[in-house]
């Protein structure tokens, strides 16, 4: 049962991914990153990463896909046309993609991976035992975020302020 | 790695997310658009996201699905610092392609 639903949304997040890529329109790109999103929120669940599942959802699928939208329905609808002027990035990313799935590959053979210390996994991922990592262990990074989102925010309104030459 | 049961490797999941990299690097050689350039980057963030969480669940140690979270937290505030350069971009200037935004050049 979970080997279905794992190659079942590893087929919606590779054929979203090729999406993202693949279309002209950058609106079909960010739908389709939502696809890959909400596929990789079900292989969360898989791993047993019900917190980070809910953040996925919420946080990428929800607010952060929105604002690409609504950026798209700003800016308008921007089409590709004609080739880009370095002809040889295409050839280039393939090269890229076909040497580091190899890399995978060869790394992947015969591999072997250490034994989990401690075989309870009711309270792994959940709610609470995210809480306590973060509240005591992590507490420091943890409110370094803050700040961090902080920044971001003060950033983005001081760049999409009016210019005062515009007025 | 014994998921529901069943007995599903902990390699497919980091397979899976190399896919998605590799596509994510494509995105950002191959589009010039620079908005998909910004999706692409987001997918290849996620790709890592999901690296953090099997190697999570493959080792029992909750570190691995903290630090997804930082960086899901990161990638949120990437995206809004970049939408926000990409949209006083377009405003100012009619840029169609990456190419076009060549002044630091030099």
């Amino acid at each position: 049962m979970a080997l279905a639903v794992f190659f079942v949304a590893a087929a919606m997040a590779v054929l979203g991914g090729i999406g993202v890529v693949a279309f002209h329109q950058p609106i079909r790109s960010v739908l389709s990153l939502v696809v890959v999103m909400l596929a990789l929120s079900i292989l969360y669940l898989l791993l047993s990463a019900q917190f980070v599942f809910a953040a996925q959802i919420i946080v990428y699928a929800g607010a952060v896909m929105v604002l690409f939208l609504f950026v798209i329905a700003l800016l308008g609808p921007a089409r590709e046309l004609g080739r880009g002027r370095l002809r040889f990035q295409g050839w280039l990313s393939g090269l890229f993609v076909v040497v580091l799935l190899g890399l995978m590959w060869a790394m992947l053979q015969g591999v072997q991976y250490r034994q989990p210390d401690k075989t309870d996994l009711s309270f792994f991922g959940t709610v609470q035992s995210i809480a306590v990592g973060l509240f005591t262990t992590y507490l420091y990074p943890f409110e370094l975020t803050s700040i961090l989102l902080l920044v971001a925010a003060i950033g983005a309104i001081y760049l999409s302020r009016k210019r005062i030459d515009d007025l | 790695m014994n998921i529901g049961g069943s007995q599903l490797d902990a390699s497919w999941f980091l397979l899976l997310s190399a896919v998605l990299f590799g596509l994510g690097a494509v995105g950002v050689l191959v589009r010039r658009n620079p908005l998909v350039i910004l999706i692409s980057i987001e997918l290849m963030l996620n790709a890592a996201n999901l690296t953090l969480v099997t190697f999570a669940r493959q080792l029992q140690n909750l570190e691995g699905q903290l630090f997804a979270l930082m960086s899901m937290t990161v990638a949120a505030a990437e995206a809004v610092v970049g939408l926000a350069i990409l949209v006083d971009i377009f405003h100012t200037r009619d840029v169609e392609d990456v190419d076009d935004l060549s002044e630091l050049k030099g």
